[in-house]
């Protein structure tokens, strides 16, 4: 469904990533993982289009996404659910949820999906009126996945969902993305605690600087040493 | 009707003063409502504001005059005037949002993203212009405005009500109304909220941030549009120079209300219209713009955030 | 590029006089251009009697004197003042009081010292005896320009903590609040009426009177002694200071500059220039009303700032005479031309323009227009470089580290710096839990820990960026935590910046200097003067700042006067720790150095940093990669969420659960 070719982006003159391939297929949870400045964070925001690959490709259900604006992403069905949520503070969580639905017109679709958030997350739908700067974390970032669900979409990015969340949530939010997955939504997910992120995900990245060092089935990276390395920045002199 | 006013005490004095101050207040409400809303977008002071506001005036005048009205002598009543007066707003606002988006895209629309003053600058540039090209083609007199209102007055007690008075009161009130209904209840209005409060996200959701900036360029010279022809109807005069006298009132406003912040600007507009007015009483008509220049010092250095407004922003 | 940068720069001002010019060195041709310069403009009464065009002469002079005033400000210091007109207005009123008809105060026995020393005279009207002020127009020149730079400190002073466009405002708002005074205090000032009979100025026995000549002489001679104390002030440590503000306020404070001294000092200096040339034009001019220093005034000033280029001394001069001849000279004259045609083409409204009070529209298009494409001016004040050879362009990373740093001699058993029971809050958010740390002398620490467990935080709250709410800082013995960033730096701590904060503006080398300027003395006098022991101190400093560069070998010195912008990242990153060793520290803290370089230039980095150590150097240390921590550090400190969880040496942290962890994550409760 998503698939990285080669992709290098660039920071200026910094080399951010380097020549990064990924393959997320339909229905999969695919975890990006990897310690600080890896670019766990510029792989996001590629997705999503605030930055050009200078080298490379991105396709989308077989098609390049060069050149496509992020709204049109969004309407294609590839929603984010954004680092530390960034919910429209002074917005209420209705709000916040219309705008996940931005792209799409309002009418029945609208109301189903607003009637499935409420399914998932029951806290939100107690807190509607409620202004969205004035939720605890976890109850952000509830209404962060409810907002990105709004759009319909079909591939779920997820960045970093469990940062700043008490232990408690942090469970929460793990056990609902798996349900999410199971009702058809295909989830690629940046995280940095690999532990909890490879105990849900099907396959898994590993980034070091700019490149993926290791990749394979969740349930072997689990196991492997290495990704205790890759984690603590030991270098690899190549 | 009244025939001779009855002796006005000092507590009657007072009040008609407050009245006025309301008045003026609704006035400067709209001119820094729509400062503010660019504000909130952009963080960019747009200083072009107020000479929009000021052409706009004149556009209000020519619109007038070209329906035969000159001078406050044609008087008109019942649908003709209500006629005139809707086409006049229109005409008026229609150019005040026509003016704004041209600024937006010939001069700010190539600075966006580039640090520092460099916008805020070019609003200078804007402005001088804007000024200078009435003031050389219209001059430097001020223009009696045509003024198709009934002068009515009603009498309570020791304090005077206008008919001009109360058609500013609901001029004001409905556009308010308008525009916070459709700041909270329209998809683009939401989409300016969002993108006020975090435009990388707001992106993110499929909002597409340059249609937001035009929006908000075109509703808040509109708005200034209307306040322009409602000073016309006022004051019946307009020249060259309200830009920069009003200006200077509608941006304290704006700012003591909080920059950036809706209800913050209706707030500030109205305690500023009433600053002037009894401040022009109780203590001096000449000292009233140290008094305002005062004001907007105290608050930027002391309480930057004024009445409603979020954090002073980071950039610099 | 800039490679053939001398013919190309010649044949593009059109001159065939390229070849010949080409020969000459460009410090000679500039020293070539000034003397021509200075020629022309004392010749020129003679060769143009005509004392309506001295006149002209002598108010552009003016201005360009008001222009260099801003460009202080506004160009060095980078804080836009719209109300720069108000001090112009102080200089003028200042005189006109000491100095005129004005002020007419009662005679009494206080004022006889006064008259003996001939500032003021017994003057007989009908009512009785009165003083007459009548200080002499250059005893005033200075006093002048003092007042004006109180006030500049006193409307300076509520705007040193307010972004770019808030400072804008408020000076705005003085720069109104003062005319409007004026307007209004006619016994001072006699209102919109205009001061009272300003006395001209008298030179040995020579009475100015109202011929324009001495009053131009006066004008150069001051233009010249402001475009001195200008250029003079830019190439120095204070200018420096300024540059640095003006660039990166954050870094600058790290780095040593106490930036309410600077911002104040810029007011005032400016303020000075602006009350002097007040004094000048009013003695001119012999009254002055409040019109001539609103709003439009001010914005003129910044038009031919911003026209002549911000920030360039000659840059602003030629602004200001250009603008300044357009309107006096030229729109007239090509407004003569358009009533020829309009005459010729019989079209009438071109018979009647008159351009010259269009100058202001004209002023809002310059604004526009060099917004738009040409922010840096007519004369950029930042200058062009060359390209680099082949040679200097490749360097091979070397593991050798440096050898010739000197040695820093203090000995001592006690850490060097010693943090406990520290807690930073923002709002509602602990970012610093009862963190402890201490670092021992001539040692390297290592502070590791996943995204936001507040290790930047503890950066700032020691370099005193960040309040600290409770805890104590002790650096060699003394307690820290309340002091501000420049002093911090000041007592031996300089620090890099994460994300890399250089003055991007800036060359290399004035980056590094600006790591020096806590070191060296040099105040505003000094370096207006330049007497030997400033020129010494600049001269010694220059040598450091080449040292410390090429203790980086051929990475950094042959860029030394490139703008640092122009850097690859991983030598921005190197110049920011040349700068940071530019302070002489006794701690070097250093925020992720070694983030987005690749392994080789890492480990070269590493090696260095070895033996920044090994040389006395006691380092605190950022770093995610754990091998470059194990070659390095002494100690390693873990933080997680803002607590510190772990201790010890390298490998025992490496191998302590808790700080695995705090990386990996929790294992989740069901598989």
């Amino acid at each position: 469904m998503l698939e990285f070719m080669g992709v290098d982006t660039h920071y200026g003159d910094l080399h951010v990533l380097k020549s990064v391939d990924y393959r997320i297929a339909a229905g999969e949870i695919v975890c990006l993982l990897g310690g600080n400045a890896s670019g766990k964070s510029t792989t996001m925001k590629a997705i999503m289009g605030s930055v050009r690959p200078t080298a490379g490709d991105i396709l989308y259900e077989g098609t390049s996404l060069a050149g496509i604006g992020t709204a049109e992403r969004v309407r294609r069905g590839i929603a984010p659910v954004l680092e530390a949520r960034r919910l429209f503070p002074r917005m209420t969580v209705f709000e916040n949820l219309e705008m996940g639905a931005y792209t799409r017109p309002r009418g029945a679709e609208f109301d189903e999906d607003l009637a499935r958030v409420f399914a998932l997350f029951p806290p939100v739908e107690a807190r509607l009126r409620q202004i969205a700067g004035t939720l605890s974390g976890g109850e952000q970032q509830m209404v962060a996945i409810g907002r990105a669900l709004m759009a319909r979409p079909k591939l779920l990015c997820m960045d970093e969902p469990s940062m700043g969340l008490s232990p408690a949530y942090v469970e929460q939010v793990f056990d609902i993305i798996q349900t999410i997955n199971r009702q058809g939504v295909t989830i690629f997910m940046v995280e940095q605690n690999a532990n909890m992120a490879l105990s849900i995900a099907d396959r898994a990245y590993v980034l070091q600087t700019g490149q993926v060092v290791l990749s394979g089935p969740a349930a072997e990276l689990r196991e492997n040493e290495l990704i205790r390395h890759a984690y603590l920045g030991e270098l690899k002199l190549s | 009707m009244n025939r001779g006013a009855p002796a006005v005490s000092e507590y009657g004095v007072l009040l008609q003063q407050v009245i006025n101050g309301l008045s003026l207040g609704a006035m400067y409400a709209l001119l820094a409502l729509g400062f503010t809303l660019v504000y909130g977008i952009l963080e960019l002071i747009n200083f072009a504001h107020f000479n929009v506001f000021m052409v706009s005036s004149f556009v209000g005048m020519w619109a007038l005059q070209l329906l035969g009205i000159s001078g406050q002598g044609q008087v008109l009543t019942g649908f003709a005037l209500a006629g005139a007066l809707v086409f006049a707003f229109v005409a008026t606002m229609l150019a005040g949002g026509v003016l704004g988006v041209a600024i937006e895209r010939l001069s700010l629309r190539p600075l966006r993203g580039v640090p520092g003053t460099a916008a805020m600058i070019t609003t200078i540039g804007v402005s001088y212009i804007l000024f200078n090209i009435i003031l050389l083609t219209v001059g430097a007199g001020s223009e009696n405005y045509p003024n198709p209102l009934p002068v009515v007055r009603w009498q309570f007690g020791e304090v005077t009500l206008e008919l001009k008075t109360l058609l500013i009161w609901g001029v004001a009130t409905v556009l308010m109304i308008a525009l916070h209904l459709f700041v909270n209840r329209t998809r683009l209005g939401k989409a300016m909220r969002a993108t006020a409060q975090d435009a990388e996200a707001a992106q993110m959701m499929g909002v597409d941030v340059d249609r937001v900036v035009v929006t908000a360029f075109f509703l808040g010279s509109a708005l200034a549009g209307a306040a322009a022809l409602i000073f016309g109807l006022y004051y019946n005069y307009t020249s060259f120079i309200i830009g920069y006298t009003a200006g200077l009132r509608a941006f304290t406003a704006a700012v003591l209300g909080g920059i950036g912040s809706v209800p913050g600007a209706m707030v500030g507009g109205v305690l500023i219209g009433l600053i002037e007015t009894l401040g022009g009483q109780l203590i001096a008509v000449r000292w009233t713009d140290v008094i305002i220049f005062s004001i907007l010092i105290l608050v930027l250095v002391f309480v930057p955030t004024g009445l409603f407004g979020r954090a002073v922003p980071t950039k610099s | 590029m800039a490679g053939v940068g001398v013919s190309k720069a010649a044949r593009g001002y059109g001159f065939s006089l390229a070849r010949p010019l080409a020969r000459v060195s460009p410090r000679a041709r500039a020293r070539l251009a000034v003397f021509g310069v200075t020629a022309a403009a004392l010749l020129f009464p003679l060769v143009n009697q005509n004392d309506a065009d001295i006149d002209s002469a002598a108010n552009a002079l003016a201005f360009a004197a008001l222009a260099l005033g801003l460009n202080i400000v506004v160009g060095f210091a980078g804080l836009l003042d719209l109300g720069y007109a108000a001090f112009f207005a102080i200089g003028a009123y200042t005189y006109g009081a000491a100095s005129s008809w004005q002020l007419q105060p009662v005679w009494g026995g206080f004022w006889e010292p006064f008259q003996w020393l001939e500032l003021v005279t017994r003057f007989h009207t009908a009512g009785g005896d009165v003083v007459h002020f009548q200080v002499s127009f250059w005893l005033m020149l200075p006093v002048a320009a003092g007042v004006a730079a109180f006030f500049g400190v006193l409307f300076g002073a509520p705007t040193l903590r307010l972004k770019g466009d808030y400072l804008a405002i408020v000076t705005l708002g003085f720069g109104e609040i003062v005319p409007i005074v004026a307007r209004n205090i006619p016994s001072v000032t006699n209102g919109a009426m205009g001061l009272n009979g300003v006395a001209a100025p008298r030179f040995f026995g020579f009475d100015f009177g109202i011929d324009a000549t001495p009053y131009y002489y006066v004008g150069l001679a001051l233009v010249a002694f402001l475009i001195l104390t200008s250029q003079r002030l830019k190439d120095s440590r204070i200018g420096r200071a300024w540059m640095a503000i003006r660039e990166d306020e954050v870094a600058a404070m790290a780095m040593g500059v106490d930036r309410v001294r600077y911002k104040l000092l810029a007011f005032a200096i400016g303020a000075a220039f602006a009350g002097a040339t007040g004094t000048f034009y009013v003695a001119k001019l012999q009254t002055a009303t409040p019109e001539m220093f609103m709003f439009p005034v001010s914005v003129m000033i910044l038009v031919m700032v911003v026209f002549g280029g911000i920030g360039s001394v000659w840059g602003v001069v030629v602004g200001a005479l250009l603008l300044q001849i357009l309107q006096s000279w030229f729109l007239e004259d090509l407004s003569g031309w358009l009533h020829s045609l309009g005459r010729l083409v019989g079209v009438d409204w071109l018979q009647h323009v008159e351009l010259a009070s269009s100058i202001e529209l004209i002023f809002g298009l310059i604004l526009v227009l060099m917004m738009l494409y040409r922010r840096q001016g007519l004369i950029p004040a930042t200058r062009r470089t060359r390209t680099l050879s082949l040679d200097e362009q490749t360097v091979q990373p070397a593991r050798s580290g440096f050898t010739d740093l000197a040695a820093t001699d203090h000995v001592s058993p006690l850490p060097l710096l010693e943090i406990s029971a520290l807690t930073v809050r923002f709002g509602g958010l602990v970012a610093l839990q009862s963190v402890e740390l201490s670092v021992p002398a001539h040692s390297v620490v290592a502070v590791i820990g996943p995204n936001g467990s507040g290790k930047s935080t503890l950066f700032n709250a020691i370099t005193g960026l960040v309040p600290t709410d409770q805890g104590t800082i002790r650096f060699a013995g003394a307690e820290i935590g309340r002091l501000r960033p420049h002093q911090v730096l000041e007592r031996g701590i300089a620090r890099t910046f994460q994300n890399i904060r250089l003055f991007p503006n800036l060359s290399v080398l004035e980056n590094i200097m600006v790591g020096m300027h806590a070191r060296l003395a040099t105040g505003p006098v000094g370096a207006v003067l330049r007497l030997s022991a400033t020129r010494g101190e600049e001269a010694a400093a220059r040598e450091r700042a080449l040292e410390i560069l090429s203790l980086f070998g051929n990475r950094l010195l042959p860029r030394a006067e490139h703008p640092a912008a122009s850097l690859s990242y991983a030598n921005r990153r190197r110049t920011e720790i040349a700068r940071a060793l530019a302070a002489q520290p006794k701690l070097l803290m250093l925020d992720e150095p070694t983030a987005g370089m690749n392994p080789a230039e890492t480990l070269e980095l590493a090696d260095q940093i070895k033996s920044l150590n090994r040389q006395g150097l006691t380092i605190l240390l950022i770093e995610h990669k754990l091998d470059v921590v194990a070659m390095l550090a002494d100690k390693v400190v873990v933080l997680d969420h803002g607590e510190k969880i772990a201790e010890g040496t390298p490998a025992a942290v490496r191998r302590d659960e808790e700080v695995i962890r705090a990386y990996l994550g929790r294992s989740a409760v069901f598989a």
